[in-house]
């Protein structure tokens, strides 16, 4: 077979293609070597820019008076090392005594520079804590630390803020999720970042922004002569001052002392908190130390759950708290007239079953709305809330205080808390709401559960004639550097409700009588404020011991804007000593006394160590 | 029928290409050798006594492959171009992820690319399609050999693996203008593909090589200004077509050829804007001027080039190197194997790389024109095609004058997929050159 000479012509074009494409590379690689190769021999041996992070100092947490400190940031440093740079001769050497001042495991060190990692020039931090003096040891002898390199890397501090630790929260290094999640906000690989608390709500204001040092090196990574370092200052993060008062926070926590549960003071007129305290708390330093892992194991393994803030984060049965919603929607759909009485025999028979009134026969007797509510009898509530009101009522009242759903506070992972419904109660039990649910619910019982934060704010709404304020912890954000005010919260309306403010006020009479003549008498002794408010004992099936409510407010005859609310909050499983309306005795009494923890119980004549009770109070 | 004679079978060979093609492997085994040592002389990758059983491995493939007779076996490549298909859909799917692409298939340590293989298979089966259809119209060929070509670069596309369906055109091109086919259809697709790229890139060229506002930006960042520009392209191009058809004017004719690459064009680019990422485009474009990125798409380049220049004349010696082995250059022993050897060899180390991939390019050709049939031509054809393209794409973007693509350098790049596929192509080669003059 032959080729045409057309198909010789294209062969010839291509091998004249060929021809060219050797001419042209030989010409590319003659400019690039010989005739420029001095000036690219030059930039080879100074090349790269080497850039080294000066992280930004985190920003400060203060406490409402812009004086007392509760975060700042202590001097640290990360060491690094630039594998490439350490000869394989001195390594063992060089970890081996990097442990030992880094108080170190070795095995640590050659777990993050494994022999994989021996010919790399990028730096790999072995330690983000080093303390001063360790970097001075090295430095001293940096001729024996020949590829180890330090770097200024402030780490938190928290100081004596005791059961702060759920309202601050903590910080960590960035996870491999939180990174994918923020990679376009400014965050890098190394980053700390908030973990829980306002420093993971206020990450973006603390964090600041990071600054470079940048310099020319030469191909082993060492600083030019004459070639000048170019510094782009880090930018600190801002400051926050935080609604918290330190004194009331440090009283609330001595008045829960070490039961588990929670105490909320708050300012219903603007939904400040001015302290939050969970039992247990934790120490957040321990994130920032060198067994960090260890230490976050042991907390989370820790049967009584000390990372949970449980002012916001439970959420439990409210009791005869939740009478105060019950009580507000009588009043409001006038279901029953306010004096008309029902006879108290201490027990019901209903469904087939006898329901037992907290006060055993003979009971309360012949109750009207006040009298009910003061001594919070159940079979009024059962009663009412069962033919006069009906369910729906009672969930459209707790929805219009804000059960239910979350309350918005400045601190993550708040619980939402639970009102259960007739639609719910059949779309997950496959049964019918009956007329014991309803009985359930209008004693704050059955399914419905309220988290502590929940029952604050139903109070601050009582105090308000319906308004409720988003609780938050955060009052001013103010620059890092100076402490210039850069934007100070405002009072944020969360409800405004539609409920008559004559409703309200006679509430308020009704909750005053729950402490002048009622359940609370003997616990809530304070002369130094009149108290208003409501207990709540919750069952949760055990025999001898229930959670314990006391949600107040006071002074009871003053203007809003001077009034606290009080909600203390103690849990079952804690031995049983109708601990919260004590407690909230003892805050009141600080609060508005002026006195400290101590000198409060001794003029209450109160223990702080508790009381031994037998059987159940109201 | 015909005697198999071993001795007048390897007398036949073409040593040329043989002796050629162990040079550049073994060049390519020192590179890695030395591309695996760090600056303090320790040696921190084993790369290269692997790629010496690649290369050990593949000597038999290119035996096998030169024992194959092809010419008798045509009927059969529809079958390997199915089951190469079929490898390429399982690949997509349940293939291993590396670098970004879900290209891989193997076991542990150990795997192939079914892209290096669909390069040769295409070219076998895409032969035997040409082959046939020497009678057909030019434009029913081209056609079918788009289709033929364009499913494999679908497949590879969708990994994504860019450079390695970048190379089926070239392929295609060589092996369509060896076959015959109408010039103006093959300047139509170069055309179209220059085209492509340039409007592909100007979006971004703007916005690099020319920032603050000017008249590509006006255009391209805007895409009611692109729907509006194509829209009057195409009633052109209606126009012209309706005139050509009616006038039978050449001029008619070439309006229509010139307004139809245009518009082909910029629907193409619009496509590439929605499958590529724009720093995918930018590594395509930045060798235009590194300087405008040197930290990002720039940096590989100009490391690369500050290498290569560094070597100088005679380079700085074997395992010498210090920009490649104090950490600047990227994928050192693949994509960037040029510099180092550039770098280390210096000009003449470099030239004489050069010299021999163009004698090698160069004695396919001249296979090409001495084969004994068409078929044997074609798949010489689309082999030269191959082996020149990732030639000019490897070498031209260490020394700074062609787009990052990331593809190898055959024989001297790590990698045992592409060795085994330059191999086996160089084994059916020489099987084509030993039987070339048996009739």
């Amino acid at each position: 077979m032959g080729f045409s000479g057309d198909d010789k012509t294209r062969i010839v074009v291509l091998k004249a293609l060929v021809l060219l494409l050797g001419l042209l590379y030989g010409i590319r690689l003659f400019s690039l070597q010989i005739i420029r190769g001095t000036e690219f021999e030059a930039k080879a041996n100074r090349y790269a820019i080497q850039s080294v992070k000066i992280p930004a100092a985190r920003g400060e947490i203060y406490d409402r008076t812009n004086t007392i400190p509760f975060v700042t940031n202590d001097e640290a440093f990360s060491v690094e090392i630039v594998p490439a740079e350490l000869p394989a001769s001195k390594r063992e050497q060089v970890f081996e005594r990097l442990a030992e001042i880094l108080n170190l495991k070795l095995t640590e060190i050659r777990r993050k520079i494994p022999a994989s990692y021996y010919h790399l020039y990028q730096r790999i931090a072995i330690s983000s804590s080093a303390s001063y003096l360790a970097i001075t040891k090295i430095a001293e002898h940096k001729e024996d630390f020949p590829g180890v390199y330090w770097n200024s890397r402030p780490i938190r501090r928290y100081l004596d803020i005791g059961s702060l630790s759920h309202v601050l929260g903590y910080v960590g290094e960035i996870g491999r999720d939180e990174y994918k999640l923020l990679y376009n906000k400014g965050y890098s690989s190394d980053d700390v970042i908030g973990k829980t608390g306002i420093e993971k709500f206020y990450d973006g204001t603390l964090k600041g922004q990071d600054g470079f040092l940048r310099k020319t090196v030469d191909v082993k990574g060492k600083g030019l002569a004459g070639e000048a370092e170019r510094l782009e200052a880090p930018i600190p993060g801002k400051k926050l001052v935080l609604t918290i008062d330190a004194a009331i926070q440090k009283t609330a926590e001595k008045a829960l002392g070490n039961r588990m549960g929670s105490v909320i003071v708050l300012k219903p007129n603007t939904g400040e908190i001015l302290a939050m305290v969970s039992y247990p708390w934790y120490d957040p330093s321990i994130f920032s130390s060198s067994n960090s892992g260890e230490e976050y194991l042991k907390l989370l393994n820790d049967p009584n759950k000390p990372l949970l803030n449980r002012a916001i984060q439970s959420s439990y049965p409210p009791a005869s708290t939740f009478k105060t919603v019950l009580s507000t929607a009588i009043l409001e759909e006038k279901a029953i007239s306010p004096n008309t009485t029902i006879t108290c025999r201490g027990f019901m028979e209903y469904g087939g079953r006898t329901w037992n009134c907290w006060v055993h026969s003979p009971g309360h007797g012949p109750v009207n709305l006040q009298q009910a509510l003061a001594h919070s009898c159940d079979i009024y509530y059962w009663t009412v809330g069962r033919d006069n009101l009906g369910v729906e009522k009672i969930i459209s009242y707790a929805g219009d205080y804000g059960y239910g759903k979350p309350t918005g506070i400045d601190i993550p992972g708040e619980n939402a808390g639970f009102i259960p419904t007739p639609r719910w109660k059949e779309e997950s039990y496959r049964e019918r709401w009956n007329p014991g649910d309803t009985m359930n619910i209008s004693i704050g019982q059955g399914y419905l559960l309220a988290t502590p934060i929940q029952v604050a704010n139903m109070m601050a709404m009582v105090v308000n004639d319906g308004v409720v304020y988003r609780p938050h912890v955060v009052k001013e954000i103010r620059d890092g550097e100076t402490g210039a005010l850069i934007q100070s919260s405002r009072p944020e309306i969360l409800t405004d409700s539609s409920i008559s403010a004559s409703t309200f006020k006679t509430l308020r009479e009704d909750l005053r009588s729950v402490i002048s003549y009622g359940s609370a008498r003997v616990p809530v002794s304070t002369k130094a404020v009149l108290v208003a408010g409501k207990t709540g004992t919750a069952e949760i099936g055990l025999k001898d011991r229930w959670h314990s409510w006391f949600a107040a407010f006071g002074p009871y005859d003053a203007k809003p804007e001077e009034q606290v609310v009080v909600v203390t909050m103690v849990e079952a499983s804690n031995p049983w000593e109708w601990w919260a309306p004590y407690a909230s005795n003892l805050i009141f009494q600080s609060i508005f006394a002026g006195q400290d923890a101590e000198a409060a119980a001794k003029t209450l004549g109160l223990s702080l160590e508790g009381q031994h009770l037998r059987g159940r109070a109201e | 029928m015909r005697h198999f004679q071993l001795p007048k079978f390897i007398s036949g060979l073409d040593y040329f290409i043989l002796i050629l093609a162990l040079l550049l492997t073994a060049f390519g085994i020192a590179s890695i050798y030395s591309a695996g040592i760090d600056s303090e002389g320790v040696r921190f990758s084993n790369e290269y006594s692997k790629q010496i059983i690649w290369a050990v491995s593949g000597l038999g493939i290119m035996i096998a492959a030169m024992a194959l007779d092809i010419s008798r076996l045509k009927d059969y490549t529809v079958f390997a171009y199915m089951a190469i298909l079929l490898l390429l859909l399982y690949t997509r799917f349940a293939g291993r992820v590396v670098n970004g692409a879900r290209s891989w298939i193997g076991v542990g340590e150990y795997g192939i690319q079914p892209a290096e293989f669909a390069k040769i298979i295409t070219i076998l089966f895409l032969a035997r399609y040409l082959d046939l259809s020497d009678q057909s119209s030019s434009f029913k060929r081209l056609i079918a050999s788009l289709g033929i070509t364009g499913i494999p670069v679908l497949l590879i596309l969708s990994q994504p693996d860019f450079g390695s369906a970048l190379v089926f055109f070239p392929i295609l091109i060589v092996m369509l203008y060896v076959g015959g086919i109408d010039r103006r259809y093959i300047l139509f697709i170069l055309l179209s593909i220059g085209f492509t790229f340039i409007f592909l890139m100007l979006p971004l060229a703007g916005r690099y090589f020319f920032p603050g506002g000017n008249i590509l930006d006006l255009f391209f960042q805007r895409p009611g200004y692109v729907v509006m520009l194509s829209g009057l392209f195409l009633i052109a191009l209606a126009l012209s077509l309706w005139g050509w058809l009616v006038f039978k004017k050449q001029y008619y004719f070439w309006l229509s050829y010139g307004l139809s690459v245009l518009d082909l064009s910029i629907v193409l680019a619009l496509a590439g804007h929605k499958v590529l990422k724009d720093y995918q485009i930018m590594r395509l474009m930045v060798f235009l001027n590194p300087n405008v990125d040197p930290q990002g798409a720039g940096w590989n380049i100009i490391q690369s080039v500050t290498a290569i220049g560094s070597g100088g004349l005679a380079g700085k010696g074997f395992l010498q190197g210090t920009q490649s082995h104090a950490r600047f250059i990227p994928q050192q022993s693949t994509d960037f194997i040029f510099s180092i050897i550039a770098e280390e060899w210096g000009f003449l180390g470099g030239l004489l790389l050069v010299a021999l991939f163009c004698f090698l390019l160069y004695r396919m050709l001249g296979l090409v024109s001495s084969t004994k049939d068409r078929y044997s031509m074609l798949v010489c054809g689309g082999f030269f095609g191959m082996f020149a393209f990732h030639f000019m794409i490897n070498v031209g973007m260490a020394i700074g004058i062609m787009p990052i693509t990331g593809i190898p350098l055959y024989f001297i790049s790590y990698g045992g997929s592409s060795l085994w596929a330059a191999f086996m192509a160089i084994g059916f080669l020489l099987g084509i050159s030993s039987r070339r003059y048996r009739m």
